[in-house]
């Protein structure tokens, strides 16, 4: 009997409400981030009290609430949402499944920058390392753009230009680590990632460039699905793949360059959290970017919440438990991916 | 109509298209054949937009390069293919240029699906198409073509590397666009198949168009076997049909 078909049985390119249900898992984890800590915050009064309701949280709590954990959950929920959606927008722009933000220099270039903040700066290192950072990160990425030549006549020397202005600048920050011994452990600290300098200022500058690079990441995400063809065949179905790549690559870039400034060198999330969001929806097509961009940002606050609670009251760098949380989760899914195919 | 006026296209140091001077005939099927090297890729990609170009190459009047505003799809002789990506979301991007990139009006979907129908691709719509055999890669670039609805459709040596079954239905499936009012412009190796689908063929050497005109007549000139340095013979079958063969070179 011949297999019919209608328009209904071809499934829809992507649904909205995944999207609904990422928004409704952050919120949740966002909560669980704020409450949990070595002084445990009850849901409701937390709900109270964000809300300005009476019977809130009062004295230290309503402190430790909104000038400690309320500043720190929003600035990994934006950190993880920036190194989500660049790594997603990456792995698209260079038809690499493997590319993660920090692919054209903007991770040597940020830690050649904290480096040099924290080398000339003596003990106040805070004050000059995310702007160091920063600049390091943007200059390092631009650098990668001048030395390949034609911008994106081939994005694979666009990649090789990323691998050896990356290497330089690690080249560097070795030099000036070895010159500096007092600087390695700060370096490497900063290196592991950290969310322990978050407050409302760090916030503040932070969530301007990083919602703006995810808001002109997702205006063009349905068009970034044409990247996934060839040049030629994305310009037939009428997109400009040079000038759609520019704005992809600069609004990733900013948002990379942002996070890494506001909290270091966290790994694995660009990587994991598209392909996690890609392995359970079946879908690679871009659109998931929101989607990515929340299930990024609900990943780093349970990420930050076990840095903060597992060895309490120490702090774990918040980096060896995305890797840690990450790469088996990762496995798990890519096998998954693969069985279903 | 397509029209090139003195079109040449450099590529570095080369000249690729030399100086060429063409009337493509709208709704119809053209075919460009010749040895490799002779100009018929670059030509398409000019035809495209995506080539810049000294002299004209316009299409309704309007000079081609980078213009967005026609409706040309591209067949490409090896296509980039997105990992992960299934049929469905392949051939439902051919629908960017008419409905918009994401959009997914019911229209739009139902056309999709004749379209899957028609190129056979049913039952493998949830695949990906990473995981398509040549021959089934083949359909879905024409199922996103056809989705595409295009005023003119641009193949490169859309019949390589397939087997003859293949090639016949990969055929016919384009003949579905020409009944559709599309202008087809193929290129291609097989000057047989050519002959049999083609109304107009082109020859063309060393980037210069040698002949232009009605697929029977041009099959039978001698500019054809002349752009192959006389290393080819034409056989006429009982039918009428004609079939062209590479000429065995007497080594000894």
């Amino acid at each position: 009997m011949k297999n019919q078909l209608n328009e209904d049985h071809l499934g829809r390119i992507w649904n909205w409400r995944i999207t609904m249900v990422a928004g409704l898992i952050l919120l949740s984890v966002a909560l669980l981030g704020v409450s949990f800590g070595p002084i445990g915050l009850s849901f409701p009064k937390i709900i109270k009290t964000l809300l300005g309701g009476s019977n809130g949280l009062q004295g230290q709590e309503r402190v430790l609430l909104l000038q400690l954990r309320l500043p720190r959950v929003i600035l990994a929920a934006l950190v993880g949402a920036a190194l989500s959606t660049s790594g997603a927008v990456y792995q698209t722009v260079f038809r690499n499944p493997l590319a993660d933000p920090y692919l054209l220099g903007a991770a040597s270039g940020a830690g050649l920058g904290a480096t040099l903040a924290i080398t000339s700066s003596g003990g106040n290192v805070y004050g000059l390392l995310p702007i160091f950072s920063f600049v390091g990160g943007i200059l390092a990425v631009l650098t990668t753009f001048f030395i390949s030549g034609k911008f994106f006549a081939e994005p694979n020397s666009l990649l090789l230009s990323g691998i050896a202005v990356g290497s330089f600048g690690t080249a560097v920050q070795t030099y000036l680590q070895q010159r500096h011994s007092s600087a390695l452990r700060p370096v490497y600290s900063w290196i592991l990632g950290e969310l322990t300098v978050a407050n409302w200022q760090v916030v503040k500058w932070s969530s301007l460039y990083i919602i703006s690079s995810i808001l002109i990441l997702i205006s063009v995400s349905k068009q970034l699905d044409g990247l996934m063809l060839s040049d030629e065949e994305s310009f037939s179905l009428g997109i400009n793949p040079n000038k759609l790549r520019i704005i992809a690559v600069a609004a990733a870039t900013l948002a990379t360059a942002t996070a890494v400034a506001a909290s270091g060198l966290i790994g694995f999330v660009g990587i994991v959290v598209p392909h996690l969001v890609r392995g359970i929806t079946h879908r690679v097509t871009n659109r998931s970017l929101a989607t990515i961009a929340m299930a990024g940002a609900a990943f780093l606050v349970l990420a930050d919440l076990g840095a903060r609670t597992l060895l309490s009251p120490a702090e774990l760098p918040i980096g060896v438990i995305t890797a840690f949380v990450g790469a088996p989760f990762f496995l798990v899914v890519l096998r998954k991916r693969r069985v279903t195919q | 109509m397509i029209q090139a006026k003195d079109l040449t296209v450099r590529i570095g140091e080369r000249t690729i298209l030399n100086h060429i001077d063409l009337v493509i005939q709208p709704e119809k099927w053209t075919c460009l054949v010749g040895p490799n090297g002779a100009g018929k890729t670059t030509f398409l990609r000019a035809l495209l937009g995506v080539l810049p170009y000294s002299g004209s190459l316009t299409e309704g009047g309007v000079e081609v390069f980078h213009s967005q505003k026609r409706n040309v799809a591209f067949v490409p002789q090896q296509p980039q293919i997105p990992l992960g990506m299934s049929v469905t979301e392949y051939v439902m991007m051919g629908r960017a240029k008419k409905d918009g990139w994401g959009r997914e009006s019911i229209a739009g979907r139902r056309f999709v699906h004749k379209v899957l129908e028609q190129t056979q691709l049913y039952g493998l719509h949830n695949q990906h198409v990473s995981r398509l055999s040549g021959g089934e890669m083949q359909r879905a670039l024409i199922a996103r073509a056809l989705a595409q609805e295009p005023e003119v459709i641009l193949l490169d040596e859309p019949t390589s590397a397939l087997d003859l079954h293949h090639q016949i239905s990969t055929l016919n499936n384009i003949e579905l666009l020409k009944e559709r009012g599309v202008t087809i412009i193929s290129t291609m190796h097989d000057i047989t198949l050519a002959a049999m689908y083609a109304e107009e063929i082109v020859v063309m050497q060393d980037g210069n168009v040698l002949l232009h005109g009605p697929a029977h007549s041009v099959i039978h000139s001698s500019e054809l076997r002349e752009a192959f340095d006389n290393r080819i013979n034409v056989f006429t079958l009982d039918s009428g049909r004609p079939v062209i063969v590479a000429a065995k070179e007497n080594l000894i």
